[in-house]
């Protein structure tokens, strides 16, 4: 048993869900009809190059190729924390893409050669949904945490400026903005890990059934993805606060509000 | 031993050194000039007062001495040593900082006090936790008040948590920024009473209008020392 194929008639029926978003928003006059449709049309465009070029990608499945693809995947996910969270590129770009990479591949390597046990690491077929998953996990996480630290930084100044004139070290000063910032960017997950196949049946779990596996099968898959990404986007948050310190603040340990685009 | 050389023997006991001096400092933000070439010094043991109007560059006095603005020309130097981006977390652990509006942060005061013992400079001070019902006492407040939540505390209530916060830490500088205006009369002359007392510390302390502030050796007023828009 293998997924139904979807016919291009059949997808191009699909589009006509978007009429109830569409007629709402009329209808109430709320604003944003353009961007919705553009942003449709965006996904449709973006997947449709990313389904044929994956298609290129798993005929040859060459390990050199798919490493390509995931280097471009994560530096698309960099720019996109560095855009949303309006930090300037030259100076914190590599602090979070260095981030993004330990808490993507050190999940990924876990999930993909030691509980898979793959004989080949790279293998397209594997690798690029797994490590797609856990890096979009880690840059939604990477996004709420990063915005979360800068932000209360800037708002407790007084109190963040007390604790550096009381003896604190950057670090000890830091660590009340970490701690929240770590728990914000990790409460999502948590909230899904809790409520996951009560709520709603996951993508991946969804994805294995609906490739032909077994429930049972599907259920593992998922365990084990849930945990890589629960690992992966700790590591994420964790690793581009710590680094994005190295270049945030001044010698004297004040925020150096020039690597915000405001 | 004959007078003069005992006169000598006394002069040298009561020899003073800067702990805190600014030597022609300037601070710029963009156009605007909030300190132009100030030079000052604060004696081991002296009690000076700044005055000045609202915008005079008072509190930017205290926040160059902490290293929280960088100074565009000249130099600050903590106890001799020159204040950097590598001395500046030493010296900050000889200073005691309490700002004009203190903002304690949440919780429970006396879990506000404890906070800066957290910290590896000060853990080694943790016992002077002991100190705090005396301190307490002296400063006219309630022990109900520890374990208050901080967000309960009037204006006065703050400012003198946050002088026995900054007392607790032991330090031998204190930068107290217009700490009595939020005190009333009898309040404000058991922290004046204090500060008098202590011969040990050096302060260096701001103040919006000059004649309250009983315990200062020496009163700077800004406004007459530096020309108009500026220091």
């Amino acid at each position: 048993m293998s997924a139904e194929n979807i016919s291009m008639f059949n997808l191009a029926v699909a589009y006509l869900l978007l009429i109830f978003p569409l007629g709402l928003m009329l209808w109430y006059g709320i604003p944003g009809v353009g961007k919705m449709l553009l942003a449709a049309l965006r996904m449709t465009l973006q997947l449709l190059f990313v389904g044929f070029y994956l298609q290129v990608v798993f005929n040859l499945n060459n390990g050199w190729l798919t490493g390509l693809w995931l280097l471009i995947m994560i530096i698309v996910a960099d720019l996109s924390i560095i855009r949303n969270c309006r930090l300037k590129l030259k100076r914190l770009g590599a602090s979070m893409f260095i981030a993004l990479l330990l808490g993507t591949a050190i999940p990924a390597f876990f999930f993909l050669g030691i509980i898979l046990h793959l004989p080949k690491i790279l293998e397209a077929q594997y690798a690029i949904p797994i490590v797609g998953m856990i890096l979009g996990n880690c840059m939604r996480s990477d996004i709420i945490g990063i915005n979360s630290f800068y932000r209360m930084l800037r708002k407790d100044e007084k109190s963040y400026l007390l604790s550096l004139a009381q003896g604190a070290t950057l670090s000890e000063a830091c660590r009340p903005y970490l701690r929240d910032a770590f728990q914000a960017a990790l409460a999502p997950m948590t909230a899904t890990m809790s409520t996951v196949g009560l709520v709603a049946l996951p993508g991946m779990m969804t994805g294995v059934i609906l490739a032909g596996a077994d429930p049972v099968t599907a259920i593992k898959y998922q365990i084990a993805i849930m945990l890589a990404i629960f690992s992966g986007t700790a590591i994420t948050v964790f690793a581009a606060i710590r680094l994005s310190m190295r270049s945030s603040f001044t010698g004297y340990g004040i925020l150096d509000r020039g690597v915000f685009r405001e | 031993m004959p007078e003069t050389a005992m006169k000598q023997y006394g002069d040298s006991l009561s020899v003073k050194y800067p702990v805190v001096e600014l030597q022609n400092t300037t601070v710029r933000f963009g156009d605007k000039t909030v300190m132009d070439a100030f030079s000052f010094s604060l004696q081991q043991g002296e009690k000076v007062t700044i005055t000045g109007r609202s915008g005079s560059g008072k509190s930017t006095i205290l926040r160059c001495i902490l290293g929280f603005i960088t100074p565009t020309s000249g130099a600050v130097f903590i106890d001799g040593e020159k204040l950097s981006d590598y001395s500046v977390w030493k010296l900050r652990s000889r200073i005691a900082y309490v700002a004009q509006e203190p903002d304690l942060g949440s919780g429970k005061v006396r879990d506000i006090i404890k906070r800066p013992f957290l910290f590896r400079v000060n853990a080694h001070l943790r016992d002077n936790m002991s100190r705090l019902d005396e301190l307490f006492k002296r400063f006219l407040l309630s022990p109900n008040l520890m374990e208050a939540d901080s967000a309960d505390l009037s204006g006065g209530e703050k400012q003198r948590v946050a002088l026995i916060s900054a007392i607790l830490l032991e330090r031998k500088i204190f930068l107290l920024d217009e700490v009595t205006s939020a005190l009333d009369s009898k309040s404000k002359r058991a922290v004046v009473g204090y500060f008098k007392f202590r011969q040990d510390i050096s302060i260096l302390s701001i103040l919006h209008e000059p004649g309250n502030e009983d315990f200062a050796d020496r009163i700077i007023d800004l406004d007459s020392i530096t020309p108009r828009s500026e220091i």
